[in-house]
């Protein structure tokens, strides 16, 4: 059985813990029968896993930093994202990256209404509120309301631009740079960049 | 990326379809009957109604991104007025405006 | 045509829920799993045929489990539907590894967050 958060009505589902153990006894069975089949192996089954654990934070940081030093990689990765991410070496699984950017007019916004897409191969895992009901219901349709929920309050004369991903391309917004970006360094920089900035609930 | 063979290019007015396709399509409810514009061409992918099906052998269909503006969208709500959304239509789901 | 209950956007919903929730092992499985099945050597489950299934067994099972449990269900249904595996020797795997996490959850041994358990 799963029940709904506390005080959020249906805003974000969880297992309780005989959901959880549910969980862990059904996917333990289907990881048995499909070793027994011998259609996968523990092994691999591990090795995903670390796979799926290594993306971070961390990667998505390294680009903005990057772009916040070098106006030709800048230009670059609003064009091609993917292959500008892969050129400094973090792996990218999904068909397409596109980064939007935020200026001083524009901020963006990524959702997805439809189930929960995110660029995983160099995110990681979403984010729990990503992955609720209300993050993808109200996005589209009262993003300012959202942002004010994560301390985002924006002006008139800024325009907020919304993406869903939901199809095929994953999204990434490249904050803007901080006044003092030519006297920090890039690990500065870095520390800088948070994963809220790169799903755009942080300005 | 040519617009050669595409349908569309960057800048075309373009009208969201309804197709009342039953099964797993991608195109949300909210978008569809509205017009907007491209603002993108993404390239060719499998068609997501195909592969929920199991049919891998295509063919591969163009994506668009397509801007809308959001007080046309959710024109009975008091949003911002240069306020925008963009998604990613599949040609089939496209007319021009 | 009637809206599917999975396309909520534009929908009312409550205040964004912002708490961070950790990751639990058997969701980390559901993920690797899934992924394995629909590598380029396997194609045993697409990522869109784990979509149908979860955006069509049922607004019920939709709304009562959690995310990586719809995946979950979702797989298996799609697992059974393509002939690659059936319920019962499902069940039977199920039975199998049931008494022993039981026991270990009863024993407060069990941790959801690392899956560690019986082994």
């Amino acid at each position: 059985m799963a029940h709904d958060h506390a005080d959020h009505h249906d805003a974000l589902i969880v297992e309780d813990d005989e959901g959880n153990l549910e969980g862990q006894i059904v996917i333990d069975a289907l990881r048995d029968v499909l070793i027994e089949k011998g259609l996968l192996t523990a092994q691999e089954v591990t090795a995903e896993i670390a796979k799926l654990e290594a993306p971070g934070i961390h990667q998505g940081a390294k680009i903005v930093a990057k772009a916040w030093t070098d106006p030709d990689y800048k230009r670059r990765l609003l064009e091609d994202g993917k292959s500008c991410i892969q050129e400094i070496g973090i792996a990218v699984g999904e068909a397409r990256i596109i980064v939007v950017e935020n200026t001083e007019a524009v901020h963006n916004l990524i959702t997805c209404t439809l189930c929960s897409c995110y660029p995983r191969s160099i995110l990681g895992q979403p984010p729990s509120w990503y992955i609720s009901k209300a993050y993808r219901a109200r996005t589209v349709r009262e993003p300012r309301a959202v942002l004010k929920e994560f301390g985002t309050e924006l002006g008139e004369n800024v325009d907020v631009i919304v993406h869903d991903s939901n199809a095929d391309m994953r999204y990434l917004v490249l904050p803007q740079a901080p006044a003092d970006v030519t006297d920090l360094s890039t690990e500065d920089l870095e520390a800088l960049v948070t994963r809220d900035h790169l799903v755009g609930v942080t300005r | 990326m040519t617009f050669a063979d595409k349908r569309f290019a960057v800048g075309d007015h373009v009208h969201v379809l309804d197709l009342g396709k039953p099964g797993h399509v991608r195109i949300p409810m909210y978008i569809r009957h509205h017009t907007g514009r491209v603002v993108q061409y993404c390239g060719k992918y499998l068609n997501p109604e195909d592969l929920s099906v199991g049919r891998t052998e295509g063919p591969a269909v163009d994506l668009y991104r397509v801007v809308f503006a959001q007080s046309d969208l959710w024109s009975d709500d008091p949003v911002a007025p240069n306020d925008m959304l963009v998604i990613e239509i599949y040609d089939h789901w496209l007319e021009r405006a | 045509m009637t809206k599917g209950y999975h396309d909520i956007g534009g929908e009312s919903a409550g205040t964004i829920p912002k708490e961070e929730l950790p990751w639990l092992h058997w969701e980390k499985q559901v993920e690797a799993i899934r992924n394995l099945l629909g590598d380029g050597t396997r194609r045993i489950v697409s990522l869109d045929e784990m979509r149908r299934g979860f955006e069509s067994f049922g607004e019920e099972k939709y709304k009562k489990y959690s995310f990586y449990r719809r995946r979950l269900e979702a797989m298996i249904d799609i697992l059974v539907e393509k002939g690659v595996i059936t319920r019962a020797e499902l069940d039977r795997a199920i039975n199998w590894r049931r008494p022993e996490w039981e026991r270990a959850a009863a024993e407060g041994a069990l941790d959801t967050s690392n899956g560690k358990g019986p082994r």
